[in-house]
């Protein structure tokens, strides 16, 4: 029986300081044993255990895509205490990392699909993840148009600034990036999320919108794709809470009869109108 | 199904013997307490009415080691602990406890999870109740959330005081493993009819009863009920419910270092803390006392059903007991099934 409390060791391979304020980093893990990296297939929208010995662990999002092979990655912020420990760590170390854990972006059901991401700040990890996925090869034929707005509150504080780059040299991607307050270099757009998702006003036709940021921009987000006609059903985002075992016994992500980490993190809106109130 | 007939006196010999021959855990007396113990040399206690704590630290104890590791020049390395070794024996659990087992199986060991610490305990250890021929206390109320006084629900072994002898049922083939230990005199239907009146009259004689089976449909739709607002006022959060609670299993998991060396361990935690769903950022999704009672009420009458189909309460009555301010769950059960 493989232990699911058991984190795989893994080496910080790489480190990257995302923003000016520091205190967001990616890191980049490899596999101590070659042979973990199999067992630690996952999907985009899935997450994992971060786990420093004597610290603890923290649940983070997968922010690499599963079509990006020798390596996962992790965008952390500066928090607790184990991600300021994480956020102290030298490439070469070891750490352990478990899971995959969670559900996933439901990829079949986007299949086919038109699909609208939106996300606010740092809140873009799992995102990036399956936008990754959705471009990689031939995946890019499975899904319909790609729109993607993102947003930040400074362009000092945009994640994987090299990526939005190329996103943008694409033609089969509709990428809308905006800050809330540009700076001197800024030529971007400026201006709040939920106002840009209304300029940019994608169609509901045969649409899901994935959206995730902070609880701020999601409130004044969702009227706007309600406004578009987007259903409760093609609305899909992803919750955090508090979380230890991850895999649905110790009992504190209990959000009505469901488990965030096991049943969730990622929702529809109308799963989650049917949820308590308690995330 | 073997079944055997065992004097009474003989009981306290046989646990004994089997703890010459692996690890028996056995109700002791310990000052006005019993609890269940590993047992020594000192006597077990069978005529007692039930433990002071659930027995549900055998299989998921308040703390428990889940991996060892050593700070090493490039990090850590570490090794996991499951700690199983040679088998084991409950020996006397109440009905009420041993049911109380198969209600965490539901959760412990699920087709997609397994946690390897509870289940490697708990496929080692047989489980021996003793029947309550009468009811141990005013509060028990285990007829009203499916239990039996006479129940075998969770046990491997039942025992039932017939009048001058035990009758020994063997449920399981891990209990009849045992049944060496038992002597050999076979019991006969007369034993068996005897036993089966006894479980008719034990059964009555749980006076206290709650509508635990009405609820659900209730609590349902009731999520922002003001009924909530009523009762947490005087609960203090000691948590103490969820400690003696034979089905509450929600834990915390830590690291503890000594020098070079660490531990990552798990203990009892309690949804009755506030600091149970505290976040990072410093939002609480359960942030008083309403929230986190009115999730002890939904997690064992509503959500457990949603998702077991069982009610996550044996009836037992230790919170009922326990509790410093006199919480009385009966009570909150009877006042939902108002609403």
């Amino acid at each position: 029986m493989q232990n699911p409390y058991i984190p795989y060791p893994v080496v910080v391979d790489k480190i990257i300081t995302e923003v000016d304020t520091k205190d967001i980093k990616t890191f980049r893990f490899k596999f101590v044993n070659p042979e973990d990296e199999q067992k630690y297939a996952y999907i985009p929208g899935q997450f994992g255990e971060l786990s420093i010995y004597g610290k603890g662990e923290s649940p983070i999002g997968i922010a690499s895509s599963p079509t990006q092979k020798g390596y996962v990655e992790f965008t952390v912020q500066k928090a607790g205490v184990v991600t300021s420990a994480l956020h102290e760590m030298e490439e070469g170390e070891v750490m352990g990392l478990r899971g995959p854990l969670g559900n996933s972006w439901p990829l079949e059901f986007l299949e086919g699909k038109n699909i609208v991401i939106v996300g606010g700040g740092f809140a873009f990890t799992t995102l990036r993840s399956l936008i990754n996925y959705m471009i990689y090869g031939d995946n890019r034929k499975r899904f319909g148009n790609v729109t993607v707005i993102y947003g930040a509150r400074n362009p000092g504080l945009l994640l994987y600034k090299d990526e939005l780059i190329e996103w943008q040299k694409r033609d089969d991607l509709n990428i809308n990036v905006t800050v809330d307050k540009g700076d001197a270099t800024w030529k971007g757009r400026e201006g709040f999320v939920p106002a840009v998702c209304k300029d940019v006003a994608p169609s509901k036709e045969n649409a899901v919108a994935v959206i995730c940021g902070p609880p701020v921009m999601i409130r004044f987000t969702l009227p706007v794709f309600f406004d578009l006609g987007f259903s409760k059903e093609n609305i899909i985002t992803s919750l955090e809470m508090r979380m230890k075992c991850g895999i649905g016994k110790c009992g504190r992500c209990n959000v009505g009869s469901k488990y965030v980490c096991k049943d969730g993190p990622v929702f529809t809106l109308a799963e989650l109108d049917k949820l308590t109130p308690e995330y | 199904m073997e079944k055997r007939l065992i004097k009474k006196d003989a009981l306290a010999g046989i646990a004994k013997k089997m703890a010459g021959d692996f690890l028996v855990w056995a109700p002791v007396k310990k000052e006005d307490n019993v609890l269940f113990e590993p047992l020594g040399s000192e006597e077990p206690f069978f005529s007692y009415l039930n433990s002071k704590n659930a027995p549900k630290n055998v299989f998921f104890p308040h703390t428990e080691t889940m991996m060892k590791f050593t700070r090493t020049q490039k990090g850590m390395v570490f090794s996991s602990e499951v700690n199983a070794s040679g088998g084991a024996v409950l020996f006397g659990v109440r009905p009420c406890d041993a049911h109380s087992f198969a209600l965490l199986d539901k959760l412990f060991d699920q087709e997609k999870y397994k946690d390897a610490y509870y289940i490697a305990k708990r496929q080692n250890t047989t489980v021996i109740a003793i029947a309550c021929v009468k009811p141990p206390y005013a509060s028990c109320f285990c007829t009203s959330v499916d239990g039996e006084p006479v129940g075998q629900e969770g046990s491997d072994i039942l025992l039932t005081d017939i009048g001058g002898d035990y009758l020994a049922e063997f449920i399981t083939p891990k209990g009849e493993k045992l049944v060496k230990y038992f002597g050999d005199a076979k019991a006969d239907a007369a034993a068996e009819a005897k036993k089966n009146e006894i479980a008719a009259i034990a059964r009555d004689a749980i006076k206290s009863k709650i509508p635990a089976h009405e609820v659900k449909p209730i609590l349902d739709v009731n999520f922002d009920n003001p009924f909530w607002n009523t009762i947490h006022g005087k609960c203090l959060a000691c948590g103490t419910c969820t400690y003696m609670c034979p089905t509450c299993h929600c834990f915390d998991i830590s690291d503890e270092v000594k020098g070079a060396d660490g531990v990552r361990i798990r203990s009892w935690d309690s949804c009755m803390f506030p600091m149970f769903t505290k976040e990072t950022s410093g939002h609480n999704p359960r942030s008083s006392q309403k929230e986190r009672w009115r999730q002890r009420a939904m997690h064992k009458f509503k959500y457990y059903v949603d998702n077991f189909n069982a009610i996550a309460c044996v009836g037992c009555g230790r919170c009922v007991m326990s509790c410093p301010v006199n919480i009385d769950i009966r009570k909150i059960v009877e006042d939902i099934s108002k609403l």
